[in-house]
């Protein structure tokens, strides 16, 4: 946490306690993270295809006769 | 101690007063937006309900293009002169351009003001109103004064841009072997697709809408002139979000105490916004008949692909976040987490937009799909969604940047850390109620833009929830997002009251992957103006040329000019007659 | 370039987002057979309606076995036919028909939107709304105008009438 007497917009220097380079640096919760939105994505966007609009019917169609 | 201040001081004045326009915009544009709320849901109705739509320009029009576009300039005025370390060549031209703009709004804004008075003034011969929407769709008629007024407010933007141009032009020929700093190119490459595109909204303004509404022309084409407010209307949402996209890239890593993940790909974002913020437009026209189905399905690949550089965004921004708290001592898989400043209203209020903004991103994957569209278009899930990217994405990093960028241009330390961590959350909360009820209400088919969207012959029907439930939800969150304007407001007021003190310097976050290992084609700017246009051609001109063939340069059945200018009737029906062979 | 392998497999996973939306779609158009509205409905001068063979006489018309075409005038602020409470007639048809319906306005933007379904366009004046919809049960909807198009906006509305067939007494222009 940033001191509560830092102004805010401070970059929190004083609190870093370690230096991680690119390579160091594994983004492991970032990665996590959007495999979730990921697989919320996909499943929204199933839902609201199939389910709110196909099945929400009559839709405009092609002439058939 | 560097602040703006110290370091531009002049400058700082200027982004001072671009700031606080941006903030009277908001300031009147909230108020319409909690009367819009309490109006439709039957609440309480303190306008009449010709005048709602009045308000409702109001909003769009100083919310949607004023507040955003005066931040805008601000951030980007600061964003080159700082990262380029380097003055404006001339404040005399710098306020130039500002007050064009200031101008302008301020004859847009009269023009729509005057549509609440019972007996408008008389301009020019017609009644003072531009009661039409930010939209401003044709033959719906505002008073010449709007048109001229939004004109005059993008030809001030785009001095403004050029303004930015020279100063990076000069920082070259002293720097000819330097790779060009993130936020210059950041502010650049969004100069180079907002001329692109507002020259389509310029189009339409100077040559059809304003010559109509001044009686020179008898009539438009109202396809061509919608289509032309869209080759601008796509992009312009990009042009907000790039300033936001900044904000994320370049502050919000520095106050998560870590640095931005990779230059490299922030260029390539900018990149592709640039290249495809444009010949996306006719996604705004899936329902319009006059355009084949063959060109809206071109346009929305193009539109799925532009998802991209937003996936891309949210990768790495997330990234720059984990790098802060890990080097802050965050471990786990999601408990570093925890170890991020929320108590900073800064970084809460960014990161919380961030958050809205993925949530906005499903519903932008909705309104992209081409067909589906007969599902949303035109319902209050629009209004939803918006309110998502612009109303949240866009407007609350904006206001939280201001606890940043008014003790950096003023020197005086925030008001009030609390007051604002309350506001950014406030907004977060309204919006969350306000925005899913507005999505839901559109799924059952409420129409957006409508004073009384309730109906003699049917009501709407859902399976969850019923019309009252999502009303209460919309007035919850449009008085909690009022309340929350007002507190900031309140601190924003306070903090240049205030007394002078210690601020944060001037600076912005580091990279773990620097522009060395970008590829130095990313900043070749002349290269991928002259891709974009291409993919503009590509896009537009075979849709235009059938607009104009169907409907005809000037309007359906009207051949072109009557009153005043024979010479426009030649010059149409010779771009006619080209466009026909 | 010097891209972190998670970012790269994010950038693939984004690639494969992309394309399943567009597969999506085009499963909805070739698959289920949503058209979009498009450039068949072709124009009219908006300012001589009257003589226009379509919508001189708007109205409901049989033209085939169970096949209806339904021309409509959108107008601030009603529906002809449509705007049953502004003393127009109802949209009528009846139920298990295909009813295409040709929309224009005699003045400025409108929407034709009915509420619950996925009817739903803008009325261009100039252009030509065509949409074809399979009406299968017995129902009535309401209709009203989406897009903003003057003080009054918010009163343009009307119903589409879907009876059963055997209480169809033919549409209102028989
Ligand atoms: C105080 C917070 C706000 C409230 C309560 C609010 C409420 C609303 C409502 C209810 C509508 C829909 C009206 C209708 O379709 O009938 C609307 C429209 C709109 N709002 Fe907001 N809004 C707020 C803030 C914002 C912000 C911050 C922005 C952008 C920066 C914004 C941009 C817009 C735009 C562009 C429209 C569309 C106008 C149109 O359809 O012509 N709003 N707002
Ligand atoms: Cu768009
Ligand atoms: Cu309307």
């Amino acid at each position: 946490m940033s001191q509560p007497t830092d102004p805010p917009g401070t970059p929190p220097d004083s609190a870093i306690e370690r230096e991680l380079t690119h390579d160091e640096f594994d983004p492991i919760g970032t990665a996590v993270l959007i495999t979730l939105y990921f697989l919320i994505l996909v499943g929204m966007w199933l839902f609201t295809y199939f389910v709110e609009f196909l099945g929400n019917g009559p839709t405009v169609v092609g002439v058939i006769g | 101690m560097t602040s703006y201040i110290d370091q531009f001081p002049e400058e700082a004045r200027l982004v001072k007063a671009a700031m606080v326009s941006a903030f009277l915009a908001l300031a009147v544009g909230a108020t319409f937006g909690l009367l819009q709320v309490l109006h439709r849901t039957g609440m309480v109705r303190v306008l009449s309900s010709a005048d709602y739509y009045t308000a409702l320009t109001a909003h769009g029009v100083l919310l949607a293009l004023t507040f955003t576009i005066f931040f805008l300039v601000a951030l980007f005025t600061w964003g080159i002169t700082t990262s380029l370390d380097r003055n404006l060549p001339s404040m005399r031209f710098a306020w130039g351009w500002y007050g064009t703009m200031v101008v302008g709004a301020l004859m847009a804004v009269v023009a729509i003001f005057a549509g609440f008075l019972t007996e408008p003034p008389t301009l020019l011969g017609e009644e003072l109103s531009a009661s039409v929407l930010f939209t401003f769709y044709a033959p719906l008629q505002a008073h010449p004064l709007f048109y001229l007024g939004l004109a005059i407010f993008v030809i001030g933007t785009w001095i403004a841009g050029y303004d930015w141009f020279r100063t990076y032009w000069a920082w070259k020929r002293d720097n000819p072997d330097e790779r060009t700093p993130l936020p210059a190119f950041m502010a650049l490459t969004t100069m180079l697709f907002w001329w692109l595109s507002s020259a389509g909204v310029a189009i339409a303004i100077v040559v059809f809408l304003l010559p109509w509404s001044l009686g020179i022309v008898d009539s438009v084409n109202p396809l061509l002139t919608r289509t032309l407010f869209w080759f601008f209307g796509h992009a312009v949402v990009y042009f907000w979000l790039m300033p936001a996209y900044m904000l994320w890239y370049i502050l919000l890593p520095k106050l998560s105490g870590g640095k931005l993940f990779s230059d490299p790909l922030a260029r390539v974002v900018f990149v592709l916004f640039l290249l495809l913020s444009t010949p996306t437009g006719i996604h705004h026209q899936y329902m319009d008949p006059g355009i084949a189905e063959g060109f809206k399905f071109i346009v929305m690949v193009n539109t799925m692909f532009l998802l991209l550089p937003s996936l891309l965004t949210a990768f790495t921004v997330v990234a720059s976040m984990e790098h802060g708290a890990r080097q802050r001592g965050g471990t786990g898989k999601l408990r570093w987490l925890g170890k991020l400043p929320w108590r900073d209203p800064v970084f809460t209020g960014m990161a919380l937009s961030g958050l809205l903004f993925a949530a906005a991103g499903f519903s932008g994957m909705i309104n992209a799909g081409m067909n589906i569209n007969y599902l949303v278009h035109n319902t209050f899930w629009i209004v939803g969604h918006f309110h998502l990217t612009v109303g949240t994405a866009v407007a609350l990093t904006f206001m939280a940047g201001s606890y940043w960028f008014i003790p950096q241009v003023t020197g005086k330390p925030l008001w009030n850390r609390t007051a604002g961590l309350v506001q950014v959350l406030l907004w977060f909360l309204g919006m969350v109620f306000m925005s899913n009820a507005m999505h839901r209400a559109g799924l059952l088919g409420v129409p957006r833009r409508t004073a009384e969207p309730q109906y003699e012959n049917f009501a709407f029907e859902g399976a969850i929830g019923s019309v009252g439930e999502l009303d209460a939800q919309v007035v919850l969150g449009g008085t909690l997002l009022a309340i929350s304007t007002i507190i900031f407001l309140v601190t924003i007021v306070m903090t240049m009251l205030g007394d002078r003190g210690e601020v944060p310097d001037n600076s912005y976050a580091g990279t773990l992957s620097g522009p060395e290992h970008s590829p130095a084609i990313l900043d070749n700017l002349k290269l991928w103006t002259a891709i974009a246009l291409v993919l503009i051609v590509l896009a537009y001109s075979l849709p235009l040329a059938a607009i104009v063939q169907r409907g005809g340069l000037f309007g359906p059945g009207i051949d072109g000019i009557t009153r005043v200018l024979p010479p426009i009737d030649t010059i149409g029906g010779l771009v006619e007659w080209v466009v026909g062979r | 370039m010097d891209i972190h392998t998670y970012e790269k497999a994010w950038l693939g996973a984004a690639l494969v987002l992309i394309v399943f939306f567009i597969a999506t779609v085009t499963y909805g158009t070739v698959g289920a057979g949503v058209e979009m509205i498009d450039d068949s409905g072709g124009t009219v001068d908006p300012n001589n309606l009257a003589d226009h063979e379509r919508f001189g006489d708007p109205g409901v018309e049989q033209v085939g076995e169970n096949e209806y075409e339904v021309n409509v005038i959108a107008s601030a602020f009603f529906f002809r036919p449509g705007s049953d409470q502004r003393g127009f007639d109802p949209i009528r048809v009846p139920a298990n028909s295909t009813v295409t319906f040709y929309v224009t306005s005699s003045d400025v933007i409108h929407g034709f939107s009915i509420p619950g379904t996925n009817v739903n366009t803008m009325v261009i004046p100039g252009e030509v709304a065509e949409l074809t919809v399979e009406f299968d049960e017995p129902e009535t909807y309401g209709l009203l105008c989406n897009e903003y198009c003057g003080f009054d906006h918010h009163n343009m509305e009307g119903t589409v009438e879907v009876v059963p067939e055997d209480q169809y007494d033919g549409g209102d222009g028989q």
